[in-house]
């Protein structure tokens, strides 16, 4: 591996993956780094993306293969930012990196090994719907195609037994057991941030029974619930695996008011979310809970429009969050306050919570390794005087995607454009220099 | 020269070896009677992806002195490309190669491995057939121009040129009316998170203008366009004159055209004249811009103001993205100017997509601005009736009323769609070439879109898509650079085409024109993708994509199910 690279992008999300790619085919030398053993961030998550309900996984596996494949990005996965000094031109980074136990140009990705590792493990980039081995691949289509060892609970590594399971069933001669962490230093001339979001927890809202009632799910539960390569393989059923549910009910903005902001995308998802029952389920009755519905662009009140059609109830709430849900029997009671002021209640199966999007909890660490400003949210903040530009508050670090604030795959790709944008004029100054 | 084709049957570990009798397939195939008159090489390896395995593959090919060769392993998507790769490093061309998917499509999915092994030699005797219709094809290089046309000198078009010229590209701005600007230059005053102040507008035409790399024409607009991306050249109408402006080239263009508020006169629910107190967001601002006060037609100050929301939302079938945080801006500027008058929002829904306008919003809200929520509004002269949320229908009325009309792609947008040849979308706008991963793209290569032409959007919204642009056009059109385009493209067989122009009008690319002379279609090689849309529709099958021609397709197919 080079160690001098024009730059260096900070997560392999959709904003990540753009930057890289651009700035690869232009002739430019970029080192990205992921902290999870796998690239293509939240958006490979979804089954579907909207407007168009297009595959998700489809369209962005080839995205996905060109990184893997481009001969001017190299990938450091399970690997993160340690340190950086120096200023723009010339960073000097320190990158970690963890052990994946599994050779990447040995493994063909045949899936030999994991049937035989006697562990099991609660999946959680499948929000813990599935369980997963020691020696694991997050989801089917998860690229690259290679497993990583849970080195915590791998008996062999963790000490507590000299199992070699997995590497008797690798015809490759694959996996390494003695394979160690490594502390790398590279020199960069510019930065990208695109380290995107997650969504807010919702267990600490209590009166919405996350955590505790098993019919109540998060938007990011769901997104897998429904997803064929997921956890049910796209079946649509409650916890117990078996029953589908004839009932839901879908709360929108939940911790909006907490965060201050609206996220501008969960309107959207959670219409989407509204489809994807009625597709599977055409009997099933879905009834969303909603104050604003903020559905902007110029496809978007199409897609709203399309849903009304399918059947799908309405209920304006002054505040959202003011709805509750309790157990009822064997299903669900949500308690609301109908428009003209009347307290209702109505039974559902399945309760859909669509949270709040926020930055992805290594923001703050990053900003204060970089040394630059995050918003009052915790976004990465850009230069106000310099409306839309992806400017951070340090000279030769730019940002994209939810890094910056919450907003769909489109436009964290215009962000991931206008950073490379940025970068050319950034690496032509240092080049003059 | 006698033909000779390696068949390499890739074992993929215990993928394929397992589930798929390779020594049969081998056996039967190096047997085949069918291929008598040609020289078989057939053999088995372990991993062909695999280092080793292409090293051992560039081996074979030289050696055994190849004109074909057929790879049975995985998913071309996976390896296609690297085998291909393989074939560049020898003589043999990569398009006389091909791959054969005995993974996925026999050994993965066929638990009889009697059946699996069947369906393989089928599939591999399919790809040899293929391969043996299959035509050296070469890549070519041209060159390209790094210069740029951007059309409109709004806030996007002049963030585009400022970002390229920055970079030392040659950019010729071109603009309808007689100044730099766009609807930007109506506004007195940016939201907070642009920095508060409109000096930056000014800054930017000032630094425009200035640029000693852009070029800028007024009064100015397209006369005609033709050739591809890295080598278009244009004519521009100049002056009021409309004097013609030839020997213009550029490798890239940029569509800035904006956008324009509907008229809402036009609306059933919104019925005012013209000496009614009622105005559009952009005549307000204006007028605060002017005359730096809010005054009736009488020269009074008003003591109430209505704004009212989504006028035109339903009408367009979409929401503009940005009223709702424009109104918010306008109705803190009225508050500011008349503290003491009463200020009446109207709104359905609060669209307020950016991380900060929620507390602008809840900071005007605090300021004193009432915000009413409406299941409906519309106006009469300057009375809002609307329904209340509870279905109460209620009528208020106000010395002036704001509205804020949807937007809708600037005049001249077909026209211009037209003489480019890139397409608009449902709702008129520009359309992009893929919603997700190429958003500032068209479907043209070298055409690119940005600010309000592509959809409703803001100041930043419009800056964040100039960069893009300017992100693209710098990595994709590099000085001295030379461009590659698609080599499976499509072409005409003159004699049996019937001049009908089915073609023209199915190619997304904008890569086919009319010979009229000899009244014949031409497809341009350098901006042919090779979809095939063409060759489909011809109904005179003189439409041909070269590296899928109907010997091709038939020839394997009938190997296939023979």
């Amino acid at each position: 591996m080079n160690n001098t690279y024009d730059t260096l992008v900070i997560g392999s999300g959709i904003a990540g993956m753009e930057a890289s790619l651009l700035l690869a085919k232009g002739g430019k030398k970029v080192c990205l780094v992921e902290k999870l053993p796998l690239i293509g961030g939240n958006i490979i998550k979804n089954e579907e993306s909207y407007p168009h309900l297009e595959c998700s996984t489809c369209m962005v596996a080839p995205v996905q293969q060109e990184i893997l494949q481009h001969p001017n990005i190299d990938l450091m996965m399970l690997s993160t930012v340690q340190k950086v000094e120096g200023e723009a031109g010339d960073f000097h980074v320190t990158l970690h990196q963890k052990p994946r136990y599994v050779s990447l140009t040995a493994c063909i990705g045949c899936g030999m090994c994991y049937e035989p590792c006697p562990v099991s493990l609660k999946n959680e980039w499948e929000e813990n719907l599935s369980d997963k081995k020691a020696i694991y691949i997050a989801c089917a289509g998860a690229l690259p195609n290679v497993p990583v060892i849970d080195p915590e609970h791998c008996l062999q590594i963790s000490g507590k037994k000299n199992c070699k399971a997995c590497q008797e069933a690798c015809m490759f001669e694959a996996i390494d057991f003695s394979d160690q962490e490594n502390e790398v230093d590279i020199r960069v001339k510019t930065i990208v941030v695109a380290t995107g979001f997650e969504l807010l927890d919702v267990s600490h809202f209590s009166h919405l029974g996350y955590g505790k009632l098993p019919g109540v799910y998060t938007a990011m539960e769901f997104e897998r619930l429904f997803a064929s390569n997921g956890p049910t393989s796209g079946e649509l059923t409650l916890r117990d695996g078996e029953k589908a549910p004839k009932s839901v009910a879908i709360v929108h903005c939940i911790g909006r008011k907490e965060q201050g902001y609206c996220s501008g995308v969960c309107c959207m998802s959670s219409l989407k979310h509204a489809h994807f029952v009625k597709h599977k389920l055409p009997d099933a009755s879905i009834t969303h809970f909603y104050s604003d519905l903020c559905v902007p662009g110029k496809l978007s009140q199409k897609f709203l429009h399309q849903v009304k059609e399918e059947g799908v109830h309405f209920i304006f709430q002054t505040d959202p969050e003011a709805v509750r849900v309790a157990e009822n029997g064997s299903g669900l009671e949500v308690k609301y306050t109908h428009g003209k002021g009347v307290q209702e209640t109505l039974s559902v199966d399945m309760v859909i919570l669509e949270p709040a999007m926020i930055p992805d909890k290594t923001a703050s660490q990053i900003a204060k390794i970089l040394a630059i400003d995050q918003d009052n949210h915790g976004f990465f903040r850009t230069l106000d005087e310099k409306a839309g530009s992806t400017e951070t508050s340090r000279s030769g670090i730019f940002v994209a995607g939810c890094a910056e604030g919450p907003k769909d795959a489109q436009y964290a790709v215009i962000q991931a454009e206008s950073a490379v944008g940025h970068v050319v004029r950034s690496l032509s100054v240092s080049h003059t220099e | 020269m006698r033909l000779k084709i390696g068949v390499y049957v890739c074992e993929c570990g215990p993928n394929i070896a397992e589930r798929v009798d390779i020594d049969r397939v081998i056996k039967v195939i190096s047997s085949l009677e069918e291929f008598e008159d040609i020289e078989l090489v057939v053999k088995r390896y372990k991993l062909l992806c695999s280092n080793d395995g292409q090293a051992f593959l560039k081996n074979e090919i030289e050696s055994n002195a190849l004109t074909h060769l057929v790879v049975a392993a995985c998913s071309p998507r996976d390896h296609e490309s690297t085998f291909m790769n393989v074939c560049k490093k020898t003589n043999l061309n990569p398009y006389l190669f091909n791959m054969v998917n005995i993974r996925e499509h026999c050994a993965w999915v066929i638990p009889d491995k009697a059946k699996a092994t069947e369906k393989a030699i089928r599939s591999i005797r399919a790809g040899i057939r293929r391969t043996l219709h299959q035509s050296e094809l070469l890549e070519r290089e041209l060159d390209a121009n790094p210069d740029v046309l951007i059309v409109g000198g709004g806030i996007a078009g002049m963030e585009a040129a400022l970002m390229l010229a920055d970079e030392k590209r040659k950019v010729c701005l071109i603009e309808k009316t007689e100044r730099l600007g766009g609807k930007s230059i109506f506004y007195s005053q940016l939201l907070s998170r642009q920095g508060n102040s409109a000096k930056m507008i000014q800054q930017k035409i000032e630094a425009v203008q200035q640029n000693a790399h852009i070029q800028v024409f007024t009064e100015t607009e397209l006369e005609s366009v033709v050739g591809f991306f890295g080598n278009f050249e244009i004519v521009l109408k100049v002056g009021k004159e409309t004097e013609l402006q030839t020997g213009l080239k550029a490798g890239a263009i940029v569509i800035a055209t904006g956008f324009r508020l509907l008229n809402p006169n036009k609306l059933p629910q919104t019925v005012y004249q013209k000496e009614d107190e009622v105005y559009t967001t952009l005549e307000v601002e204006s007028m605060i811009l002017n005359e730096g006060k809010i005054s009736l037609k009488s020269g009074k100050s008003p003591q109430s103001i209505a704004l009212v929301h989504c006028v035109g939302r339903d009408e367009k079938g979409y929401c503009s993205t940005i009223c709702c945080s424009t109104i918010i801006k306008i109705a803190r500027m009225l508050k500011a100017k008349l503290p003491q008058i009463s200020i009446r929002v109207y709104y359905r829904d609060l669209c307020l997509p950016h991380k900060t306008d929620q507390q602008t919003y809840e900071e005007v809200k605090a300021e004193g601005v009432d915000f009413i929520r409406v299941k409906e509004a519309g106006i009469q002269n300057t009375s809002i009736e609307y329904t209340q949320i509870d279905g109460v229908k209620k009528k208020e009325s106000a010395d002036m009323v704001i509205l804020a009309p949807a937007m809708e792609p600037a005049d001249g947008t077909e026209a211009l769609a037209e003489l480019l040849n890139v397409s608009l979308g449902e709702t008129g706008f520009f359309q992009e070439a893929h919603h997700h991963l190429n958003p500032v793209a068209t479907s043209i290569e070298g055409i690119y879109i940005v600010g309000a032409a592509q959809g409703p959007k803001g100041i930043s919204e419009s800056v964040a898509q100039a960069q893009a642009v300017s992100g693209k056009i710098l990595n994709r059109l590099i000085p001295g650079e030379k461009i590659v385009p698609e080599v499976k493209v499509c072409k005409v067989l003159e004699d049996f085409c019937t001049g009908c122009q089915t073609c023209l009008e199915v190619c997304c690319y904008g890569a086919i024109s009319f010979n009229e002379v000899k009244g014949v279609s031409v497809v341009n090689e350098a901006v042919c993708r090779g979809c095939g849309n063409c060759v489909a529709s011809c109904p005179s099958g003189a439409m041909r994509a070269i590296h899928f021609t109907t010997p091709q397709l038939y020839r394997e197919m009938i190997e296939a199910i023979r």
